[in-house]
């Protein structure tokens, strides 16, 4: 078995009196590819914002490679080596592609108070950043802002990015939100296809229950901030419980949550 | 993972522009050297000019001090003045009360502006937006109090007068002393923008969230960038010092500080020599209107006013903006 990288232990966290991770505990295996699954508002985004640091937990403990992260700031989270892609596109829209990717390279190299050579005569930087955007297929728009690219492109230059910081474990939220079904199926094979080459664990959140059980090792089943399941694919097709509540028809899913 | 070779037509620059842009770049320092020694035989106008020329040299290195927050880095502070006054009361302090050489004054000035944004950053990079602002305001605010109530140290309201001037600096080698100094300080600042420090900036400017997810210490540059900004104009401020050879409480008031951002409106943001166009345009204007009729100064309220509405609504780029729209237009 390999060891778990990433281990979330009684964690909770309320807005404003109402609690959206209830008690959470979960474990997250190294080089494992899993899924996280729920109905809208299960805790699903915030379950990533609290392990990324971007907000503070109420209590319990985030324990990533064997360290305490919980409450630490996101950009130490980043430096331990996590990295995250949003579910609603967030990258630097005035930048070129390029520059987006060789943002995040220069910080990941702690090159950010190199405060005499151009970034752009950061020849190493740039070969490397060419190689992200190359793996996600964004190289021919490199030199295009990337707040003109279209929703999916924004996506996946989401992804460059975060793959940029070379993370030990990497979160996807909902990496296909809005995109096409072709473009969805091309993503996850993306998605799979990094995965088994840079051999880095993934956590991604997903609602297409197709792409889920296609390509995840391990699914997590979110309700109201409680794990309502864990397991294969199989396990968790088997599991009576989540055919109710999120496979079954949408009122029985709001009447189960 | 797979093999790129880095592809030559994305290195930025194309040969041709850098070219043009560098010959034109070198012609205007050239002119701007020259231009005191035409102005030199106007005999008391030319005085007059030399001293207005030497004042926009200044006040335009202080507009792109700021515009390193602003511009560069999407800070918008309300205070700015307090480092060109801290700037200025050093220099005035230390030659008029230690009779220090103005080199060393000069080299004072930006060490103690940057220690008060030291000082003054900490706090204020806490807060975003408006919080940031008006914390900005309420510091320099504060500076402006204790100069005016401090009496004996800075004068109060009556300031430091007679700081003295060395032998050599006559109007024409006190200009050129400042241009070369704001060359330099020019190019310094070039450098830092561009440079990845500069590229950190402008994330933390494009979206301080996403920055802080790539593992940006938002804060920490942020008050880096506040430090390097205050000492920029600490050295405009002892300049002005010189220039004018006194220091006084109004140098650290507010309406110094929308000066710069003024400038940098009108000049453009989003561009390193923006806020040397735009201090320099609304300085000329005003001397202009001045030079027309007396009475039209006392519309420069209601003239800025109206410029910065044509501005926002129309030319949010500032007058560099324009022309480089204008001439992205010619070009196809
Ligand atoms: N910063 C916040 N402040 C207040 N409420 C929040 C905040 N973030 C999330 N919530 C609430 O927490 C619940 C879970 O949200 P979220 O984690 O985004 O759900 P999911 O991603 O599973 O759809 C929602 O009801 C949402 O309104
Ligand atoms: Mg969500």
């Amino acid at each position: 078995m390999a060891a778990d990288i990433l281990r979330v232990e009684k964690l909770s966290k309320s807005f404003s009196g109402r609690l959206v991770i209830d008690n959470l505990s979960f474990r997250v295996a190294e080089g494992e590819l899993s899924a996280i699954i729920g109905p809208n508002g299960a805790g699903k985004t915030t379950l990533f914002n609290l392990i990324t640091g971007y907000h503070v937990p109420d209590s319990g403990k985030i324990i990533f490679n064997g360290q305490n992260i919980a409450g630490l700031q996101p950009f130490k989270t980043v430096r331990l080596g996590l990295a995250r892609a949003f579910q609603r596109t967030n990258i630097f829209p005035k930048m070129t592609v390029l520059e987006n990717v060789v943002s995040a390279c220069i910080t990941r190299q702690e090159r950010n108070l190199n405060f005499r050579t151009p970034y752009k005569k950061l020849t190493q930087i740039h070969q490397r950043a060419y190689e992200i955007l190359d793996s996600v297929g964004l190289t021919a728009m490199a030199q295009r802002l990337s707040g003109t690219l279209a929703h999916g492109n924004q996506k996946l230059l989401d992804i460059a990015v975060a793959l940029a910081l070379e993370p030990r474990l990497l979160l996807l939220d909902e990496p296909t939100a809005g995109m096409s079904p072709d473009e969805r199926w091309q993503t996850v094979a993306l998605v799979k296809d990094l995965w088994e080459r840079l051999k880095v664990t993934m956590v991604f959140i997903e609602h297409d229950m197709d792409i889920v059980f296609g390509i995840s090792q391990k699914i997590r089943v979110l309700c109201y901030g409680n794990l309502l399941a864990e397991g294969t694919p199989k396990e968790i097709s088997n599991n009576l419980k989540v055919i109710e509540v999120y496979l079954g028809e949408k009122p029985m899913m709001d009447e189960a949550c | 993972m797979l093999n790129i070779k880095l592809n030559p037509e994305t290195n930025i620059y194309e040969p041709e522009t850098k070219t043009r842009h560098r010959v034109a770049t070198a012609l205007l320092i050239v002119v701007f050297f020259i231009l005191p020694f035409v102005l030199a035989h106007l005999g008391r106008t030319g005085v007059y000019w030399i001293w207005v020329t030497t004042e926009i040299i200044i006040m335009s290195l202080f507009a792109m001090s700021l515009n390193l927050i602003l511009g560069f880095g999407g800070m918008v502070s309300f205070g700015h003045a307090a480092f060109f006054g801290v700037g200025a009361y050093t220099v005035a302090l230390l030659m008029k009360k230690a009779a220090a050489p103005l080199l060393l004054a000069l080299a004072a000035a930006p060490l103690m502006a940057a220690v008060a944004a030291v000082i003054i950053g900490w706090f204020c990079v806490r807060l975003t937006g408006l919080y940031f602002s008006i914390l900005t305001l309420a510091f320099s605010q504060l500076l402006y109090m204790v100069a005016f109530q401090w009496y004996t140290f800075t004068g109060g309201d009556d300031g430091l007068h007679g700081v003295p001037r060395p032998d050599f600096l006559s109007p024409t080698n006190f200009y050129l002393f400042c241009l070369v100094i704001f060359l330099i300080c020019v190019w310094l600042m070039r450098m830092l923008v561009n440079s990845s420090f500069g590229l950190t900036i402008r994330t933390i400017r494009e979206n301080m969230d996403r920055a802080k997810f790539i593992g940006v210490n938002v804060r920490f540059y942020q008050w880096l960038n506040f430090i390097i900004a205050g000492a920029f104009a600490g050295l405009a401020g002892g300049l002005f010092a010189q220039l004018n050879r006194f220091a006084q409480t109004e140098f650290l008031h507010w309406s110094r500080s929308a000066e710069p951002i003024l400038a940098s409106l009108v000049g453009g943001m989003y561009s390193l020599m923006g806020p040397t166009v735009g201090s320099a345009f609304l300085m000329c204007l005003r001397i202009v209107l001045q030079q027309a009729h007396k009475g039209l100064v006392e519309y420069w309220a209601i003239i800025l006013g109206l410029i910065l509405l044509v501005m926002v609504l129309f030319a949010p780029g500032g007058l560099i903006g324009l022309v480089q729209k204008i001439i992205k237009k010619k070009n196809g």
